[in-house]
């Protein structure tokens, strides 16, 4: 799995917080999860709570993928942040409708 | 070498000598075979090489730590930082009237050390270094085999206390069958390592099978960890709660684990159900699990129903924060024929050579195939569909398999 990171324009909805866009490419799972818990981690050390993950490339997510998704959206939440899924594949959308993780994220 | 005599005398003294030497180094060779403690296997080396160089202090030097021979007899004092004296170097190399010193630098394997011999009334000769150059590699060769030794020591320590807690946790899944007139029960879970997420568990109380079947994210022994806590959760639940549907034990289920798998980073997918054998109601509800398949009772012809989730797994947000209407619970009458079919997603997400998976069509294809088949047979069946659609492809997850079938 690839990761691409890069910095956005807060809204002014979000109160001026940092925000980010980190895209996804290829398999995201067990293999790839630490990569991407890393990448999160380090955004909201530095101060990043508002984190847009593009899911537009990605082929395949395992639960364990699928825990570390939920783990960063609960910590940006506590934050004041959030972490929401953008236009996720087919094969994630139906994982995400499946699990009825489509209720707890917010997803664009 | 003794400097007196004839050349003859010269000659023959050397050959003594070094008959010595070959002696000491045969006796040297065999200290390692009888001791792998590191400290007192390198101390006997050095201790040997003391008493056969005939020094007054031999020292191993390994980083900022060193190691001293000691007289016969005398225990060693083990490894310890270097002092001020040695630290400067001193030793190494210099020579006066009083004391002559000389320093081998050595390298095994990743180790690399200094030995340094001592010795007061005369200096070191060609074949004392080559001597000396022998007894540095011994030494370091002790240290790396009683480290190896130890390392291995540990990592087998280490792999029996896993393996011994993945057996434990294992052992949390039940082994026995409940057996219900009118029900037939095939439940099966296969860790894709000696430890897995996957569960399943159930309880009879009165002519009512309760059961939950479920999947902590995640792989290996965390997983399996947090898999006792949920089948735990799930076996109260069912005493106290059973009564009032699957929907309640799931909440009870969340009550207890919800904070415990949000602090770990983990969920867990939950299908929380049960049967009723004088009625034949199926109750279920479904947090986040799949796939979950309902074929009613017929000829075969029928497709099988998927039993959606309505909440997200347990763990993700507290149920109670979700509403009290969110968690559907779904009632099924079932008549004799029909089956329930709960798979984990090692079954569906199975992938093959090509890294095709298996899929949840082949699944319901392969259940309402096998629609008169009693429900071991299925399973067992399902399983061996599996492990031959995988053609030899690596177990990717745990896979789980319940299956009620009603019966007449």
């Amino acid at each position: 799995m690839d990761i691409s990171i890069r910095q956005t324009q807060a809204d002014s909805s979000s109160g001026g917080d940092a925000a980010m866009v980190m895209s996804l490419t290829g398999r995201f799972d067990a293999h790839e999860a630490p990569q991407f818990r890393a990448a999160v981690a380090e955004a909201i050390e530095e101060g990043t709570i508002r984190i847009a993950v593009e899911l537009t490339d990605v082929e395949f997510v395992d639960s364990t993928a699928l825990a570390e998704l939920v783990r960063g959206m609960k910590n940006c939440r506590e934050r004041g942040g959030d972490l929401s899924l953008v236009s996720p594949s087919d094969p994630v959308r139906v994982i995400l409708e499946l699990t009825k993780l489509d209720a707890a994220f917010s997803i664009d | 070498m003794t400097d007196s005599g004839s050349p003859l005398d010269s000659l023959a003294g050397a050959l003594v000598e070094t008959n010595d030497q070959l002696l000491a180094l045969y006796q040297l060779a065999t200290i390692t075979t009888q001791s792998l403690d590191e400290v007192e296997a390198t101390s006997e080396i050095l201790r040997r090489a003391m008493d056969l160089l005939d020094a007054d202090e031999v020292v191993l030097r390994l980083g900022d730590q060193e190691l001293e021979a000691r007289e016969s007899g005398q225990p060693s004092v083990g490894w310890r930082s270097r002092t001020p004296r040695r630290r400067s170097e001193d030793l190494a190399g210099s020579s006066n009237k009083a004391t002559t010193s000389t320093a081998i630098d050595v390298s095994v394997g990743a180790l690399h050390g200094v030995l340094i011999a001592v010795r007061r009334e005369r200096p070191f000769g060609t074949a004392d270094l080559k001597l000396l150059s022998a007894v540095a590699t011994m030494a370091l060769g002790a240290v790396q085999t009683s480290r190896h030794h130890h390392d291995a020591l540990s990592r087998a320590v280490m792999a029996r206390d896993h393996d011994t807690a993945a057996e434990l946790a294992q052992l949390a899944l039940p082994r026995w069958r409940p057996s219900l007139p009118g029900l037939e029960l095939f439940a099966r879970s296969d860790s894709a390592r000696s430890a897995g997420g996957d569960l399943f568990t159930f309880a009879v109380v009165g002519d009512t099978l309760h059961f939950v079947v479920g999947d902590v994210s995640g792989k290996g022994l965390p997983a399996a960890m947090m898999m006792t806590t949920v089948i735990s959760a799930a076996t109260a639940a069912f005493q106290t709660e059973g009564k009032r549907g699957p929907s309640a034990v799931l909440h009870s289920i969340d009550r207890w684990v919800h904070d415990y798998l949000s602090e770990a980073g983990l969920f867990v997918t939950l299908l929380a159900g049960s049967f009723c054998t004088s009625t034949r109601e199926l109750l279920l509800a479904n947090a986040g699990h799949a796939p979950v398949l309902f074929v009613p009772a017929g000829d075969g012809s029928q497709r099988a129903r998927t039993i959606d989730a309505s909440v997200p797994p347990v763990g993700v947000l507290p149920l109670c924060a979700l509403g009290t209407d969110a968690l559907v619970e779904e009632k099924i009458e079932a008549s004799p024929g029909a089956r329930l079919v709960v798979a984990s997603d090692g079954f569906t997400e199975q992938p093959n050579q090509v890294g095709t998976m298996w899929g949840e069509d082949r699944l319901a294809t392969a259940v309402t195939t096998d629609a008169v088949a009693a429900a071991r047979e299925l399973g067992e069946r399902l399983f061996h569909d599996l492990e031959h659609f995988s053609n030899g492809a690596e177990q990717s997850d745990d896979r789980t398999l319940l299956i009620l079938g009603v019966v007449g």
